[in-house]
């Protein structure tokens, strides 16, 4: 039974989570086939530094909850500022990039501080945040796709994430109680939108996992791969997820915010798209190889010789 | 990646202090190497760095070896006997010691490690594994190693090879090196374990059996002395082998000089696009020295020191001066029998001031070795003979006549050249005079009968191993 009372933030929910989704993995797409990051002499991704990942994960939400406001945004200030100037570097000269994202930073502040006594306040910060937050993502995707991170690791990734959002959102409230922390103070890790009194967004974290699936499915087996994990991205990680408070009360707290654990959606259906692709094309192809496919702009398509003729078949006296 | 990092991390922070590095760590990052190069195509544009060491700036450089002496000094002051003689004697305080204060410590000759060998060890490690020298110059030194030094000289050899793609699991190394020369053999097979790369060690065999095993089985790395190889091409040659007869991808030769002709020949011969001429030494182990394609050799700093000693005053060598080049290996590259400023004997020209503009210039370097200190030829005070220079106008000869075999004699202040007759073959004594004349040598030559042509020249690859293939058979057919 639809609440009707749902339908205005939830239809809000679905533009702001698809938008979302959608715009940071065209831009993380984009930038993989057109920049090349350093990366250190040593060092591959692999299954290990999934747990290490993994860790953080759990570790740093707790780390947010009782960490002062003022050390939480010194610390969400650094986490941006390295990974915006990590991302950006081979683009912009370090005289445009450190001057453009202390700008970037430091209005993030002022209009947390000074513009969220309005509707037309809370929208203006949440466009900048959301320019921030899709620069962020698409910076630490690429980070970890062209330093070797497969497809294979995103999909275990998002299929423990999968679980671990649920557990933490619908058990022990860590999510809900996190997006509480981070509304209306600086460098909020979400894209979002305000319209009338609600607030509508979807995580940084969610939105990392969808660039490097979209990514890294890229990297593996090329552009159909690709479209298929946006339409994935679009249909479990935006559309399942904004429209599920419609179908089930659970994701509404206590405060009434619709809180919904997107990976629970998107991480089971990802590590089957994966499983398909495996068996469908095989073996991933490596970073390098896919540096020198075709998938790249600049790479020339390889010309196949073709005999002038092909005899029909082989006579039996040959 | 995160675990790759704190390895390097570690081992990073273990040379920058001086401590014994993990064996077991340098291994992993050996596979962390390997797996990033399976994955990119090749390592991350630090390598070169990783590798070569930050010695392109000359107080980074002052400062490292610095550093390194300091601690090496200090360690042997505690454990070895013969440099607590040497230091006490010189009243060193290893703490103070530095590239100035070096100076006042005694170069160690052979004659101290053969005579003294003993007192070389340092009781502190168990012995692991005894190399002697080749003897080719010399009676031959013994140099004992702990099996810390064997695993850690093997990961460092592994780690660069893999980083700078000298070798690759898909390889097969061929060792055509004396089986005596121990250190030198189980480094390697460890170096290919290492990478996952196939090793086949043969030894000096009869050429004809090397060329066999190269042409069916698939080596794509060999690894000989010069004169070997100058046997290996003239028997490939015999036998019309070209490039298409084998699968090699580089060559790397030591222990000798190798002439530009030879390593032309080699090249076209087994269709490899370079033949690696390296220096390393028994005595120095682990520091070695690579040449560049503008003929540089630059030492590896990471492990040790090398100075250049004047020949006459045993001063630092001015540019272009022939000096000798001294090495001391720093602690804990080197533990079991440490050596310090050991005087190799091997002379070089020092380099002109200048910058270089090679692909390792980032590394010092000197001129190839142009021959032992004692087989100089001085004919007056600026006017000396090298080994290396009568070696490549012999080997330049068109009757190839590789491995050169030659003995210079000095004759009432002129240089008279013994040589084999067949290599003087198709050449009049006018035309034979100014091929030499050619390459600045003025010397009277003069032919000796093939059969004396072994006993001109000591050369490694008289270190023939026999075997019972090449035997005639005594019974049945």
């Amino acid at each position: 039974m639809v609440n009707d009372s749902l339908v205005y933030p939830t239809v809000f929910e679905l533009f702001v989570a698809v938008g979302g989704s959608l715009i940071t993995c065209i831009v993380a797409l984009l930038y993989v086939r057109r920049v090349r990051l350093e990366r250190p002499a040593i060092g591959v991704f692999n299954r290990r530094d999934i747990c290490i990942l993994f860790s953080f994960i759990v570790l740093l939400p707790l780390l947010y909850v009782i960490l002062p406001q003022w050390a939480l945004t010194s610390f969400l200030v650094l986490t941006f500022s390295a990974s915006v100037s990590i991302g950006y570097r081979p683009l912009l000269s370090p005289a445009v990039l450190w001057p453009a994202l202390g700008f970037l930073i430091g209005l993030n502040i002022w209009m947390a501080r000074n513009l969220l006594g309005s509707v037309l306040g809370w929208q203006i910060y949440w466009v900048e945040n959301s320019i921030l937050v899709v620069l962020g993502a698409v910076a630490v995707a690429n980070l970890y796709c062209q330093g070797g991170m497969r497809l294979k690791h995103v999909s275990w990734f998002a299929l423990i994430l999968a679980v671990y959002d649920a557990v933490f959102t619908l058990k022990w409230p860590v999510t809900n109680t996190l997006a509480e922390r981070f509304l209306g103070y600086p460098l909020d890790p979400s894209v979002a939108f305000r319209m009338g009194i609600y607030n509508a967004s979807i995580g940084l974290g969610d939105l990392l996992v969808y660039a490097l699936f979209t990514i890294t499915a890229l990297k593996a087996y090329g552009w159909t791969a690709a479209r298929v994990s946006l339409v994935v991205v679009t249909i479990f990680g935006a559309v399942v997820p904004a429209l599920a408070p419609l179908v089930f009360r659970q994701f509404i707290d206590a405060r009434t915010d619709l809180v919904v654990p997107a990976q629970t959606a998107f991480g089971p259906i990802a590590f089957l798209c994966y499983l398909w692709f495996k068996r469908r094309w095989g073996v991933e192809r490596t970073t390098a190889e896919f540096f020198a496919s075709q998938d790249v702009p600049g790479n020339a398509p390889v010309v196949v010789a073709v005999p002038a003729t092909v005899p029909d078949r082989i006579p039996a006296s040959a | 990646m995160f675990e790759t990092g704190i390895r390097q991390f570690r081992m990073a922070m273990g040379m920058v202090w001086g401590r014994k590095l993990d064996t077991r760590n340098l291994a992993r990052l050996v596979d962390d190497a390997l797996a990033t190069i399976a994955e990119f195509g090749e390592p991350g544009a630090d390598a070169r760095e990783l590798v070569d060491g930050p010695f392109a700036d000359p107080r980074a450089r002052i400062e490292f070896a610095n550093r390194g002496l300091r601690r090496t000094a200090d360690r042997l002051g505690r454990e070895s006997p013969f440099y607590a003689r040497r230091f006490a004697a010189a009243d060193l305080d290893p703490k103070k010691l530095d590239l100035e204060r070096l100076r006042s410590i005694p170069v160690t000759v052979k004659r101290d490690l053969i005579e003294r060998q003993s007192d070389f060890r340092c009781p502190d490690v168990p012995p692991h594994l005894a190399t002697r020298t080749t003897g080719t110059t010399g009676n031959p030194a013994e140099i004992w190693m702990s099996r810390y030094e064997v695993e850690l000289w093997s990961g460092m050899s592994a780690l660069t090879g893999v980083l700078r793609e000298e070798i690759k699991p898909s390889d097969i190394m061929q060792v055509n090196q004396s089986s005596r020369a121990t250190a030198a053999v189980h480094l390697t097979a460890r170096i290919c374990r290492l990478v996952g790369a196939g090793c086949r060690v043969l030894g000096v065999v009869p050429p004809d059996e090397a060329l066999d095993s190269l042409s069916q089985g698939g080596s794509t790395l060999m690894s000989a002395s010069p004169s070997y190889l100058g046997e290996l091409v003239v028997a490939a040659r015999r036998r019309g082998m070209g490039p298409a007869d084998f699968s090699l991808r580089r060559i790397d030769t030591g222990g000798e000089i190798l002439s530009p002709s030879l390593a032309a020949a080699a090249r076209a011969t087994f269709g490899v696009g370079r033949v690696n001429d390296t220096f390393g030494m028994t005595e120095v182990i682990p520091v070695s020295a690579t040449t560049c394609s503008h003929g540089h050799l630059h030492h590896d700093l990471n492990m040790g020191l090398a100075e250049l000693l004047d020949l006459e005053t045993g001063e630092p060598a001015e540019p272009g001066a022939l000096s000798t080049v001294v090495i001391t290996p720093y602690y804990p590259f080197r533990e079991c029998m440490p050596v310090f400023r050991y005087d190799t004997r091997d002379v070089v020209r020092a380099l002109p001031d200048e910058p270089l503009t090679c692909e390792i210039s980032g590394m010092p370097a000197t001129s190839k070795i142009v021959g032992k200190a004692d087989q100089l030829i001085r004919l007056g005070p600026n006017d000396v003979v090298t080994p290396r220079e009568l070696a490549e106008a012999v080997e330049a000869l068109p009757s190839e006549p590789w491995p050169a075999r030659f003995r210079p004699l000095l004759r009432d202040g002129r240089v008279k050249l013994l040589l084999p007759s067949s290599a003087l073959a198709g050449l009049g004594e006018a035309d034979a005079r100014q091929h030499f004349e050619d390459r600045g040598l003025d010397v009277d030559l003069v032919p000796v009968p093939d059969e004396q042509a072994i006993g001109l020249r000591n050369l490694r690859c008289d270190l023939r191993e026999t075997t019972f293939v090449a035997a005639p058979a005594l019974i049945g057919d």
